[in-house]
């Protein structure tokens, strides 16, 4: 039995660093304009269907389609923060919900029409080996998730602490007054924010789409897993959603194996409502004060 | 006095409505007839779902749990126990307003908005898998035939049996939450939505209004499950997807939230139209999204506000009188 | 006679903290019925948190709140409001989708004895109880000459007209205490005067006992018995008016923090 915890947990982090890099994009958005994306799902779809067609319909090879379906996605999301989003943004949160999922559902139905029947399956830009390293096996799926998540993340990293943008941002993430104050357009900021969500997204949505059959609704499935990490990690911390988004993808593999196959479903759903109904501000938020 | 008892006159002329419906049967062909039904199963869906979202002000996206709750329980206990569809009518209701106990639970612990949304859309999708998992009980991913059902006796063999029996419970529950809605308590909800802290320094006890609020839509939700359960005659996890879920957002948005009114007009124009497209998968995520999306641009109070400007019989009143 | 002898309102060195400030420091002091009793200082004082102690808002770290001698400080909120003790809100706390006698219903919530299966299945009893309360809310807006508005939405109404139903709600149940946080922001110099000889009549004629924040300070030299002053968080004054007014600590509190 516990022979194969190290292959679980290797299968648990490349899945995990998915998540990680979904709920990253989520909470990019989510500290950027305080709005929790419910339709962020379907643009990890979007995402993925973007780079389906560029590869497969336009034959171009996967980093440009990449990059290309990155940049339409950015545009996309800027495009529905100043559309849809902005005029509401004084609304209340039911609205700003409801406006973000039937956005979302109005591009998940627009897909289901269009390749709703069809099996589509991305060709993958590499040789689907695996190396063996003791008695655990590293799939060059696992290697290349891992590894592309790894990257995006050092970048950001390095763009948050080391460019005066960076700061920028960081200082807005800290205080939404002080953004205003500091004469940043918010409006125009708000709109940059959810596209580099929706273009991070997307990633997420091209590297799911490398080891899973495309389909319509994964951009549901994403969402849910990246909810849990959020949660899991504490809603709003970046770091947090990057470890919860990985404990998530590990503790689906071993509770599924250990305890019951159900948790490979399960697991997101439990943890969500566990971790809300017992310590709201997840492993490293802080609690939120609440107002009178 | 002859103005203040006016709108409670113009009110009684409301009971009219469903009379009339009455003579509809004769002149529907069978598939019509279906439709209608739908609707009148939408009714109390929609009541239900708006209460939690519009009156109460919850952001709670738990109603497609509720409804397949109530679904089931009436399916199962038709099926394994043998009971006749009007006995499963209570459990089901009883089963859907447990459920809502439960979704309030988190309200309770103070968990709010964005957060509620999250956690009750993850309970929504866990019930969903239990349809499939619970194979034993439910069928499992092929569903469940519904067997056929009576109310004493008398069985709901045609679509125009079924309609006069929807008829009246989609009524009783519309009277039913109407009057809940006119006393205190539907106006502890309204203030609990507006501002939490004024309403308890009324001497409202919040949370105990939170659990009922959550059990009243469970349970008339419930009643609609058990409903669409002997409509459709066969259940499968498929009808408590998130497509439902929009569906049931669509009506009560585009009716119109924290309006009785609203919750009916919704059932009707958002149940009906769609069936024609039915076909083609995908269409009804895109028109019930683009709906969704053009009310809250352009109308946020939903068609019933359309209405309230033109009678003041149709806004939303919360006392006696 | 005993029933006068004790105050209506006791609190003996209350405090409240916030993490490790103290909001509120032993703070001891009483009112009595048929006394308006005001409460001032600069921002950040400690009033409003004060007064949230005393409605059950806020959770006292020690110290004790007596109302009619009877302890409140482990009550919830309703429980508090239920008891006789109500409040308006400092940026007005009108529920704004319900009309303004809704609203006054609202402040009778607690009088009204309808359960939900009475209500749901249309019992005589209940409707009566229902149809009761709405002609003493109507009678209420009456009183105060602003039954002309009891079928607008609060949201639609005046700053003035909502903080009048503000009051006839708070006052709906007759309570003994009423609390006023800040009621003449933003009224204008007449409105604030009919509030102020309001204020005075209530607490003159009803023997109602009145828990006053302001800033509007000739409105609590006008109105008030007694002015209790607070300084970051601690009680330094608690005297009549005239008296504080020329009290050394108050005058360098209030030009100390500008």
């Amino acid at each position: 039995m516990l022979i194969v915890l190290p292959q679980l947990i290797v299968g648990g982090i490349a899945t995990g660093m998915l998540y990680a890099l979904i709920a990253l994009s989520m909470t990019v958005v989510y500290r950027a304009t305080t709005i929790v994306n419910f339709g962020h799902g379907d643009l990890v779809m979007a995402g993925a269907y973007a780079i389906f067609v560029f590869t497969a319909g336009l034959a171009l090879p996967f980093l440009p389609a990449l990059l290309l379906a990155a940049g339409l996605l950015f545009l996309l999301g800027f495009g529905l923060h100043r559309l849809l989003m902005q005029p509401i943004m004084s609304g209340p949160h039911l609205s700003l919900a409801m406006m973000a999922l039937a956005a979302g559902n109005v591009l998940r139905g627009a897909a289901r029409l269009e390749w709703g029947n069809e099996t589509l399956a991305l060709a993958r830009p590499y040789a689907q080996t695996s190396f063996l390293l003791g008695q655990t096996v590293f799939t060059m799926d696992d290697i290349v998730t891992t590894g592309a998540v790894l990257l995006l993340l050092l970048a950001l990293f390095c763009v948050l602490h080391l460019t005066p943008a960076g700061k920028i941002i960081q200082a807005v993430f800290q205080s939404q007054r002080g953004a205003a104050l500091v004469g940043i357009n918010v409006n125009a900021f708000h709109g940059v924010m959810w596209g580099t969500g929706a273009a991070l997204g997307a990633i997420g949505g091209a590297l799911l789409a490398l080891t899973v059959t495309l389909s319509p609704d994964i951009g549901v499935w994403t969402l849910l897993r990246a909810f849990a990490a959020m949660t899991l990690g504490g809603f709003g911390s970046l770091g947090g959603a990057v470890i919860g988004g990985i404990l998530l993808g590990v503790m689906e593999k071993l509770l599924g194996f250990y305890v019951s196959t159900a948790f490979i479903d399960i697991t997101a759903y439990v943890v969500t409502i566990l971790v809300l109904l017992v310590r709201p501000q997840g492993l490293f938020g802080r609690p939120a004060a609440r107002r009178i | 006095m002859a103005s203040e008892a006016a709108p409670r006159r113009a009110r009684r002329r409301f009971l009219l409505l469903p009379a009339l419906l009455l003579a509809l049967p004769p002149f529907l062909d069978q598939y019509q007839q279906y439709v209608v039904n739908l609707v009148l199963v939408y009714i109390p869906v929609g009541v239900g779902f708006n209460l939690v979202v519009g009156n109460l002000g919850q952001l709670a996206f738990s109603n497609v749990a509720f409804f397949g709750i109530g679904a089931y329980t009436s399916g199962i206990l038709m099926l394994k126990l043998g009971l006749p569809w009007w006995a499963t009518l209570p459990p089901a209701g009883i089963m859907g307003a447990l459920a809502g106990g439960a979704a309030s639970v988190p309200a309770l612990r103070g968990v709010r908005s964005f957060y509620l949304a999250v956690m009750t859309l993850a309970f929504g999708e866990l019930m969903r898998w239990s349809y499939i998992r619970l194979e034993s009980l439910t069928g499992g991913s092929m569903g469940m035939a519904v067997p056929s059902a009576d109310v004493f006796g008398w069985a709901l063999a045609t679509e125009w049996r079924k309609f006069y029996v929807f008829l009246a419970l989609a009524a009783a529950t519309v009277i039913a939450t109407d009057r809940l809605l006119r006393s205190r308590i539907g106006r502890a909800f309204m203030a609990i939505k507006d501002n939490e802290t004024a309403a308890a320094a009324m001497g409202i006890a919040t949370s105990g209004y939170f659990v009922l609020g959550f059990a009243w839509s469970g349970f008339v939700v419930g009643i609609g499950g058990a409903m669409f359960a002997v409509l459709v005659g066969h259940l499968s996890p498929d009808s408590f997807d998130l497509i439902e879920l929009i569906l049931q957002f669509a009506i009560i948005m585009v009716g119109g939230l924290a309006s009785l009114t609203g919750s009916v007009l919704g059932a009707v124009v958002i149940t009906a139209t769609p069936q024609i497209f039915a076909n083609f998968p995908g269409f009804q995520e895109l028109i019930f999204g683009l709906l969704i999306v053009l009310v809250i641009l352009f109308l946020p109070r939903g068609l019933a506000s359309l209405l309230a400007r033109l009678h003041p019989v149709f806004r939303d009143q919360y006392y006696d009188g | 006679m005993t029933a006068e002898a004790a105050p209506l309102l006791d609190l003996a060195e209350v405090t409240v903290r916030f993490g490790g400030l103290k909001a509120v420091d032993a703070v001891s002091f009483a009112v009595a019925a048929g006394e308006v009793c005001a409460l001032i200082g600069p921002n950040g004082a400690g009033k409003t948190t004060l007064f949230n102690a005393v409605t059950g808002n806020a959770a006292i770290a020690a110290g004790r709140i007596r109302f009619r001698g009877e302890e409140i400080q482990n009550l919830a909120p309703h429980e508090i409001a239920a008891r006789g003790i109500r409040r308006t809100f400092q940026n007005g706390g009108l529920f704004g989708e319900l009309t303004a006698l809704e609203n006054v219903l609202c402040g009778l919530h607690a009088t009204i004895a309808s359960g939900v299966a009475g209500v749901v299945l249309g019992a005589k009893r209940a409707r009566a109880v229902e149809r009761a309360a709405t002609e003493r809310a109507r009678r209420l807006l009456d009183l105060m000459e602003i039954r002309h508005l009891e079928d607008r939405p609060a949201r639609e109404l005046s700053g003035g007209q909502q903080r009048m139903v503000e009051i006839v709600r708070a006052l709906a149940t007759d309570p003994p205490l009423l609390l006023l946080d800040e009621p003449a922001v933003g009224l204008a110099p007449p409105v604030r005067a009919q509030l102020g000889a309001l204020i005075r009549r209530l607490a003159k004629e009803t023997g109602l006992g009145i828990l006053l924040i302001e800033h509007a300070i000739e409105l609590v030299m006008n109105v008030s018995d007694r002015v209790v002053v607070l300084n970051y968080g601690a009680k330094i004054a608690d005297a009549p008016p005239a008296a504080v007014r020329a009290d050394r600590a108050v005058l360098e509190a209030y030009l100390g923090h500008g």
